[in-house]
């Protein structure tokens, strides 16, 4: 069964004057899925997170988070949301703990000492709780920014392009982090602009450029956008062998790639791989290689832009 | 709600005390004023003639008076001078450290945090204000002015230091943060707020010129119509603390 959903999305639009930065976007995520928001810049994905976070108000559509309408409760979504904004934005003159101890105190039942030094030592930065946060690396920064959003233990996390200016050390580390919160069972709503990120963390990806193009999970995103091709690597080939394959009613089509392997199109890719492979033999044919044209996450998502904006 | 508020307070002064430059600000200020009253009150009498208050007005020490009395009303320019540094730089310094955004999407209310401001620049700059008052009676009693002096503490010299001086506090930081929340920058935000200084000059030019005598009666209802304004002013900031532009014209 599946788990119930958690945020959804109804016709939700956002204009600034005459700007339309999200259009009519409906969407569902079920509670313990990352779901992933990919498009270029100005596609609206920050504009999306404020929405559901209650910061911004939604010209129409509407909006749930928890059960609750961001734009008239936007207080007691806050409760059940953590935020990581697309700055950290830390006050900078004080300590980590202070800085973490001053966010904590604004949500009830939490004990804003403890829950700073607990979000401090969970990201790793245990013995730098009293130094200033003007003396961080970006990295650190950027760990102490996800540690502010876990302090009243939220069930659904928006993250704002979290590994963005990163180094790879400090952006893999905060994957794992990120996974380690999946495994938690979080509901996260990922803004991204690194798809092999994306590809990696989420369970879907929904593309978009102000209005959703696509959401599926990378596979099958993959297979919607590409048919699958088989590449097929001959010792040799005869224009006889070509024309052979054609009329074999499992094979769609067949071409000859500039390096002179054959790129084809199956019926079936799955059912029909061995029917091709005996075909080829049969025809004398000597098969150096066969494997499946692997298609990018990027090549998804670029031709899906490249769509929308045609 | 009052928590949230506290925690709002706590924080700006945790900020204030880990800034040098601001201590030395609340500490210079009131050296300076108390200073330039003093000097004022002492070099006046000496080197200009008390006729010019007019025949029969007596000799220097009613010069002296003269310059007393106005101690009280240029006390109030005390929290304006601090509101116009501490609370135009409140939201704007929000905008520029970029912790504005993880704050509203905190459960904060938008009234609560601009209480917290407010009050946070408020509650010292009153301190200050009275410590000034405090500093100028001892110079004063130190330099032998008693008798004058005592004639100053009269009840509308109550009223304007424990009820007139907090409804101009209030005043000046509610429109020090809205100058702040609606301005871009920091410069900004310290010309809007500029106008916190208006009603002050106002009130001394009153004084000092005797267009209204200020009775303990007058004074009193002075204080209380500035308050009633300062609640209004309070419900206009939180209208016209416009999150979704603060939020998204801020790069």
């Amino acid at each position: 069964m599946r788990d119930p959903e958690v945020i959804s999305t109804d016709g939700l639009s956002k204009r600034f004057g005459e700007r339309v930065a999200v259009e009519e976007l409906t969407l569902a995520v079920p509670a313990g899925e990352i779901l992933g928001l990919l498009g270029p810049n100005g596609a609206g994905k920050t504009t999306t997170l404020r929405m559901l976070a209650g910061i911004l108000a939604p010209t129409s559509g509407t909006a749930t988070v928890n059960g609750l309408d961001p734009a008239t409760a936007p207080e007691k979504v806050h409760e059940s949301i953590g935020f990581l904004t697309e700055s950290p934005g830390f006050y900078e003159r004080l300590s980590a703990e202070r800085n973490l101890a001053y966010f904590a105190a604004f949500y009830g039942g939490v004990d804003a000492h403890a829950a700073a030094r607990r979000g401090i030592e969970q990201m790793g930065l245990a013995g730098r709780g009293g130094d200033k946060v003007g003396t961080f690396s970006k990295g650190m920064k950027q760990r102490l920014a996800l540690a502010r959003v876990l302090l009243h233990e939220p069930r659904i996390l928006f993250l704002d392009e979290p590994t963005a200016g990163l180094d790879p050390e400090a952006a893999r580390n905060l994957r794992e982090l990120i996974v380690s919160l999946k495994k938690e069972g979080r509901t996260i709503l990922l803004s991204t602009h690194n798809l092999t990120e994306a590809e990696g963390l989420c369970d879907r990806i929904a593309v978009f450029c102000t209005r959703l193009l696509a959401i599926d999970t990378p596979g099958a995103l993959r297979d919607r956008q590409f048919e699958r091709r088989l590449r097929v690597r001959l010792a040799s080939v005869t224009e006889d062998w070509l024309a052979a394959l054609r009329v074999e009613p499992f094979v769609r089509s067949v071409e000859r790639g500039t390096d002179g392997a054959l790129d084809v199109r199956l019926a079936d890719p799955d059912r029909d791989r061995p029917r091709l492979v005996t075909r080829i033999v049969e025809m004398g044919g000597q098969i150096l290689e066969v494997r499946e044209v692997e298609r990018s996450i990027e090549d998804v998502y670029l031709s899906l832009i490249e769509e929308a904006t045609e | 709600m009052r928590r949230r508020v506290w925690n709002v307070v706590r924080m700006e002064w945790a900020g204030i005390a880990a800034t040098p430059s601001s201590l030395l600000f609340l500490a210079v200020i009131p050296a300076l004023l108390v200073g330039q009253a003093v000097f004022l009150s002492w070099i006046v009498p000496r080197f200009v003639n008390p006729a010019i208050l007019g025949p029969g007005a007596g000799d220097a020490d009613a010069l002296r008076l003269l310059i007393l009395r106005q101690f009280p009303f240029f006390v109030l320019l005390i929290p304006a001078m601090i509101a116009n540094v501490f609370a135009t730089l409140s939201i704007v310094e929000e905008k520029v450290t970029r912790t504005l955004e993880p704050l509203l999407a905190t459960p904060v209310r938008t009234w609560e945090l601009l209480v917290g401001k407010i009050v946070a620049g408020a509650v010292p700059a009153l301190l200050v204000a009275w410590a000034s008052a405090a500093l100028f009676a001892a110079v004063g009693f130190g330099l032998g002015w008693g008798p004058l002096l005592w004639t100053l503490f009269t009840p509308t010299f109550f009223l304007s230091m424990f009820l007139l001086m907090p409804a101009v506090s209030l005043m000046s930081f509610v429109i020090g943060v809205i100058g702040s929340s609606r301005a871009s920058d920091a410069k900004a935000a310290q010309n809007l707020a500029v106008v916190i200084i208006f009603p002050i000059f106002a009130l001394i030019a009153v004084q000092v010129t005797g267009l209204v005598e200020f009775t303990p009666l007058r004074t009193f209802l002075l204080a209380l119509a500035l308050f009633a304004v300062d609640a209004l002013l309070l419900r206009a900031a939180v209208r016209l603390f416009a999150r979704e532009s603060i939020v998204t014209r801020w790069r």
